[in-house]
């Protein structure tokens, strides 16, 4: 080989080299296959729709930033493949999280690779226990949080005096009724607890608990149900059937499209609460919010969800702490967001609590149309 | 083939002590020399313990004839006494896999007394029920881990007395996965060459000869399925210091699809073949994936088609297509 050759060889490998090690890389660990894939990859989506406006804008500290995205199948074995591949790759920062034991276990294959991880959408309260990432981050809500609300509304708003749980058998089910009982102690709630039921995640067929409740007739049923394509929709339909006099008060964040989609009009009058909607207050206030929703129209054709809107957020405070810090580094940019407001993201001002949890917003709705999921906030 | 064939085939013991001592050496410099990155560290380490998981399940589908659906109970079983042991206890690694591999010949000894009387069908059945109830005991079993699982599951201590081995990421737990591994195959050998083996093979393919022999198959069957436990078990338990997080998902069909994919892949009663088949499989979704969705659908097709075309796995078909590496002889005695 001649010299020339060797050479020219040797700049081209020196300049590709210098010129991806000057872009700054941006990892994302969703499920883009599988029942939850479609969910995935609208979050997956989303932050590619912050990485190119970041971009548009001239990039962070000067660099551009590169979107690796993979896909953990739902599965914790297949997603520490994943988190593997993200700390051979290099990733700066990694965005991850649909289901509780994918994050649960990439948190401590990131962590000890000294890559900082934003989980967007997992719930479970281990994330934040601080055990296997004691710099973790979280957007979603957590249950505590989710509880209070709930209790709030059922015992100040409502004012009821007999509440009953339909709980789904589980640790998210059993965990979040814990913590509504919890609540109601704490504002001395005059009511009475009746009765309790239960199911199985996978149930679809509730007519007995149903009617159980509808002897005891009591003035709200809190409703726990994670299966929202199947299990709630079916909930929703038999409630109306059964004829309940009772309100329905739905965990938070247990309203998504597909129970819109599937249960229609038997959805009205169900009351909830969620973190984010782009089209109600105070949401459709925030500019930045307003800029998310027109992007993502305009790039994807649909509306963004909340867990679209959590995966831009995470990218936005994460922009937001690297461009204060002056760094990339995992522990600076963490300390620049636990327990540390950030200005400007779609969520309005986002604080962060000393753990890493994003202090939601929450708003209280009632469903006015079903068939169209039109809502109306509650004060 | 036969156990016993095999080894008539390879040649003399010394020459074959410096080529395995060789080989050993050759795969423990294997991740440097791919490149010494953390993916090669990450994918040879997940491959030498799912290599391990699939060991167990492979003495009972090679040797026994029999289908286990039941091997992710003892998957699970070491994850799950790793992870409570070493967090709540703050036990060392010798003590959980101890614990590991009684708690496995126990479940084993159990299990494989209650299906004693059980073939094929009825066999697979009751073993996936049993997955089944351990399942849902870890699931709403809150002491144990619950539907969240356990985190916090510090480094891998082995104490050697002089000295402690500490081993957290992928780089440090690659010798012990391999250790484990050559450790299974020494044992795999071993057991194609032992009583119990030939035995267990006699019993499965001409019961009358075993029965004339005076040997009792129902033992054997036990005693197969027994040894089989804490192979499976042993490979949990590591796996749960390599994630260091262990939850329900351990019993997902995913690790059982990839124990009975990886034996039948190559073909049964193949001292490497769930080796070469859980490599395969790990580097073909680690490396060459083709997402998700298609991943399930390639594998699903290509293990149809095995199943199908070459029920004896990818050795058959070579020896279909007239390679001469595996002596026709071997043939003699192949039952499926």
């Amino acid at each position: 080989m001649s010299k020339t050759i060797r050479l020219a060889i040797a700049l081209f490998f020196g300049l590709a080299v210098s010129a991806a090690a000057q872009d700054i890389k941006v990892g994302t660990i969703f499920p883009l296959s599988g029942g939850a894939g479609p969910d995935g990859q609208s979050v997956t989506n989303a932050v590619k729709l912050m990485v190119e406006e970041i971009n548009s804008k001239g990039g962070l500290l000067g660099r551009k930033l590169v979107l690796v995205s993979k896909d953990d199948e739902s599965t914790p074995a297949v997603g520490v493949s994943r988190a593997n591949e993200m700390i051979a790759e290099k990733a700066d920062v990694v965005v991850e999280g649909w289901n509780s034991p994918v994050t649960l276990a990439m948190q401590p294959i990131l962590a000890r690779a000294g890559i900082l991880d934003i989980t967007a959408v997992s719930k479970s309260d281990l994330i934040l226990s601080g055990e296997s990432n004691p710099l973790a981050i979280r957007i979603n809500s957590s249950n505590g949080f989710d509880a209070a609300v709930i209790a709030k509304y059922v015992a100040d708003t409502l004012k009821a005096k007999k509440v009953a749980f339909l709980t789904q058998n589980d640790v998210y089910g059993n965990g979040f009724q814990t913590a509504v009982e919890a609540e109601f102690k704490k504002l001395n709630f005059a009511g009475q607890i009746v009765t309790t039921e239960k199911f199985a995640f996978k149930d679809t067929d509730f007519r007995v608990q149903l009617t159980n409740l509808k002897t005891l007739n009591p003035d709200a049923i809190i409703v726990t149900n994670s299966s929202n394509s199947s299990g709630l929709p079916a909930l929703v339909d038999q409630y109306r059937q059964a004829d309940l006099k009772s309100a329905f008060v739905g965990a938070v964040g247990i309203m998504l499209p597909t129970v819109f989609k599937v249960a229609g009009d038997a959805n009205n009058g169900i009351v909830s609460a969620d973190i984010y909607f782009a089209d109600l207050p105070p949401f459709n206030g925030i500019a930045e919010s307003n800029a998310f929703v027109a992007a993502f129209k305009k790039a994807y054709g649909v509306a963004p969800d909340k867990s679209a809107a959590l995966g831009a957020a995470a990218l936005q405070v994460w922009a937001h702490a690297v461009e204060t810090t002056k760094s990339l580094d995992r522990k600076a940019v963490a300390e620049a967001i636990r327990g540390k407001t950030i200005k400007g993201t779609l969520f309005g001002d986002a604080t962060f609590l000393p753990n890493g949890q994003l202090q939601p917003r929450y708003v209280v709705f009632k469903v006015v149309d079903g068939k169209t999921a039109k809502l109306e906030a509650l004060p | 083939m036969t156990a016993i064939d095999r080894h008539r085939v390879n040649g003399p013991a010394p020459w074959r002590a410096v080529g395995i001592v060789a080989l050993t050496v050759a795969a423990f410099f294997l991740p440097r020399l791919f490149g010494g990155t953390s993916v090669a560290y990450s994918t040879l380490t997940t491959i030498a313990i799912f290599a391990v998981m699939c060991y167990g399940i492979d003495i009972v589908l090679s040797y026994l004839g029999e289908v286990s659906l039941g091997h992710t109970l003892f998957w699970a079983m070491g994850g799950y006494a790793a992870a409570n042991l070493s967090v709540k206890y703050g036990l060392n690694g010798w003590t959980t896999a101890l614990a590991t591999i009684v708690l496995c010949l126990v479940a084993a000894a159990f299990l494989g007394a209650v299906t004693l009387r059980t073939r094929e069908f009825v066999f697979s059945l009751v073993t996936y029920a049993a997955a089944i109830v351990a399942y849902e005991v870890a699931f709403n079993w809150d002491a144990i881990g619950g539907s969240d699982g356990i985190v916090g599951i510090s480094a891998l201590k082995l104490p050697f007395g002089f000295a402690t081995f500490s081993g957290a990421t992928q780089e440090e737990l690659w010798p012990i996965a391999l250790a484990l591994l050559l450790l299974t195959l020494l044992f795999i050998a071993r057991f194609r060459r032992s009583r119990l083996g030939t035995a267990a093979l006699m019993v499965q393919m001409n019961p009358a000869l075993a029965a004339s022999l005076g040997i009792d198959p129902r033992k054997v069957r036990l005693a197969v399925f027994v040894i089989s436990a804490p192979i499976t078990g042993l490979a949990g338990w590591l796996y749960a210091y390599q994630r260091a997080y262990v939850g329900p998902d351990m019993f997902e069909t995913y690790f059982l699809v990839m124990m009975l994919t990886a034996v039948v892949l190559i073909g049964r009663r193949i001292l490497l073949g769930p080796l070469i088949g859980t490599a395969v499989l790990i580097v073909q979704q680690n490396l060459l994936s083709l997402g998700g969705d298609w991943n399930k659908i390639v594998l699903g097709a290509v293990l149809a088609l095995v199943l199908i075309l070459f029920p004896a796995g990818l050795v058959g078909l070579f020896r279909r297509l007239g390679m001469r590496r595996f002596p026709t002889k071997e043939l003699k005695g192949e039952t499926s």
